[in-house]
């Protein structure tokens, strides 16, 4: 009986693996191939296209800038993310659910729709700018298109509710019983959060985090409509030198490098997980 | 008079030494407090642009016969007129999208749920490898997708004449590969927690394999089967870049028209487009909540 189940397996096995394998050669292949300009690629096998990534500077602050930003947004999701998580972990009130079913809403939206509403928050003459002004805590207005904070801000909004899920399950994983333990030999709250929960909750962060920064890396929507053309990151400029200049030479080796560096920080997180032997819960 | 010592009587604060602490009222309240404010902040946070976006598209033009560039919020005045103005090319977007993600979640469950019965219950050396090559879609950039995606209909394209980019198939097929980890994921979960003895009961009563699945074993991994399509529809029907790269001029996905409306051509008629994809968002999350509950939901996600 139990080979049976195994046949199963075939079909989808086939259709992923097929893609898998067939996507992914081929824009690495044509990553080895130089870009003859409108469209048009050379037939010699080099390395040109990734010597050019690592020489030019452009491409480097590319990258350099697209990890910066990554990694604010996973901390931003994390720090302010857990305390939400965990609180809903513990409580079971209507109001958990409320915000529970929010945060569920909040990732069946589309992500334009979110950044649109970001937009008009933050216009230069949106409700932001004109409580800000009029408290006389800003001079003039500011705007979120085109900057680092912007894109950061646009990050964070989509990748927090997820961030919060992730969470909310690791905080799950704690058994009450620990903290009621604790808090029956005196630990304030405050010192249950520090000493029990966050060393326990730390391995599941350390993944949550991980993970943030892995979608924040490869962000592509928000980060080009709060770019505005002048804050570029990785996704974005692949896209560009897809479509826009039709480099697929380019693209390719640009899209390599992403993958390469998530696929580097996934073998680290598995290295890190197994050295903190998580619960099963965790390891996504 | 309390008849019980001081220090074992749990009304009144204990005068043991340092092991025990005081609790101060005020200090409890202050924390309530505290976390109900950080809380009230994030919800708003979280709901502002949804409620912005829904707001502004009833907002009136100030000056009647001059298009607004921008958009009120607060309306000063309320209108029906951008949902009157939207345009064709969104409506049938909408029309595209919703049909795709149905094909695409439909899809997504017939092969998802053969290969999670296969990877939790079958035995065999490599399964972890296995298990990897259906989640690696998950932890691509999409945009990689997108691009590998493309060259990979390029090359089709080039070697057997027929052309799936910017082709209805070649964007299904590429939402499915997306989406199919979602429903392996959520199935798999739910799976591992079914209890094989009510199938060997079935057996044991003289019901065929096939009776056994059909009336046992697919009835209790349902709502698994439900969230999981539900996330399949949801991932399909939300995506950005994997879309913008396999549409094609007469094809393009919701998602897809916005971005291009949001870079280009800003028009608030959109935000009347997108307040009612946000409400139907909202009527299908109350929809999946009443239906699998809203623990299913989020463990589909998270996984």
């Amino acid at each position: 009986m139990r080979a049976r189940w195994g046949l199963l397996l075939i079909g989808p096995l086939v259709f992923s693996t097929v893609l898998l394998i067939a996507t992914q050669f081929v824009f690495l292949k044509a990553s080895f191939f130089a870009d003859l300009g409108m469209g048009r690629v050379s037939t010699e096998f080099d390395f040109s296209n990734y010597v050019r990534i690592v020489r030019d500077s452009y491409y480097l602050h590319t990258l350099w800038l697209t990890t910066y930003i990554a990694l604010i947004v996973a901390a931003c999701c994390i720090a302010f993310g857990f305390p939400i998580a965990y609180v809903l972990a513990r409580s079971a009130s209507r109001w958990t659910t409320l915000l529970l079913s929010t945060i569920v809403l909040s990732s069946f939206i589309t992500v334009v729709i979110q950044i649109c509403g970001l937009i008009i928050i933050f216009r230069a003459d949106g409700p932001v700018n004109q409580l800000l002004l009029a408290l006389g805590m800003i001079e003039r207005p500011f705007t979120l298109v085109g900057t680092v904070g912007g894109v950061v801000t646009g990050l964070v909004y989509s990748s927090f509710g997820f961030a919060v899920m992730l969470m909310y399950s690791v905080a799950r994983t704690i058994p009450v019983s620990l903290e009621e333990a604790a808090a029956v030999h005196g630990a304030s709250r405050l010192r249950i959060f520090r000493r029990v929960v966050l060393p326990l909750c730390t391995p599941g962060l350390v993944v949550g985090f991980l993970t943030i920064f892995n979608l924040s890396m490869g962000a592509f929507t928000s980060a080009a409509l709060l770019g505005g053309g002048r804050i570029i990151t990785l996704p974005v400029l692949i896209q560009r030198t897809m479509l826009l200049d039709v480099k697929y030479g380019m693209a390719g080796a640009l899209s390599a490098v992403l993958l390469i560096f998530v696929i580097v920080l996934n073998l680290i997180s598995v290295a890190a997980l197994r050295r903190f032997r998580v619960a099963k819960l965790v390891v996504s | 008079m309390s008849a019980l010592p001081a220090e074992a009587n749990p009304m009144q604060p204990s005068r043991a030494p340092s092991a025990v602490r005081l609790q101060w009222p005020w200090r409890r309240v202050l924390g309530k407090l505290a976390t109900l404010i950080y809380f009230a902040v994030v919800f708003v946070f979280l709901l502002a642009p949804l409620v912005v976006v829904v707001g502004s598209s009833f907002s009136a033009p100030v000056n009647d016969d001059v298009v607004m560039s921008y958009v009120q919020f607060p309306p000063e005045a309320l209108t029906l007129k951008w949902y009157r103005e939207i345009p064709a090319t969104q409506i049938r977007a909408l029309g595209l999208s919703f049909g795709l993600a149905l094909c695409v979640a439909l899809t997504g469950c017939l092969i998802g749920v053969p290969a999670a019965l296969g990877l939790v219950r079958a035995r065999f050396p490599g399964k972890a490898l296995v298990a990897a090559v259906f989640r690696v879609p998950l932890q691509i950039p999409h945009v990689v997708l997108g691009i590998a995606f493309l060259q990979l209909y390029h090359v089709l394209g080039n070697l057997t004449g027929f052309y799936l980019q910017g082709n209805l198939v070649g964007l299904w097929v590429g939402h499915v590969f997306l989406a199919t980890p979602f429903v392996i994921g959520s199935v798999g979960a739910v799976l591992q927690r079914f209890n094989t003895r009510l199938e060997e009961a079935a057996y044991i009563l003289g019901a065929s394999r096939w009776r056994t699945l059909r009336r046992v074993t697919l009835p209790v991994i349902a709502p698994g089967v439900f969230s999981g399509g539900l996330y399949a529809f949801i991932v399909s029907f939300v995506d950005v870049p994997v879309s913008l790269f396999l549409a094609s001029a007469g094809h393009t996905t919701y998602p897809v028209e916005l971005f291009y409306a949001m870079e280009q051509d800003f028009n608030p008629s959109s935000l009347a487009s997108a307040s009612l994809t946000a409400l139907f968002a909202l009527v299908l999350l109350l929809v999946a909540q009443r239906i699998v509950g809203l623990e299913a939901l989020l463990r589909a996600k998270a996984k």
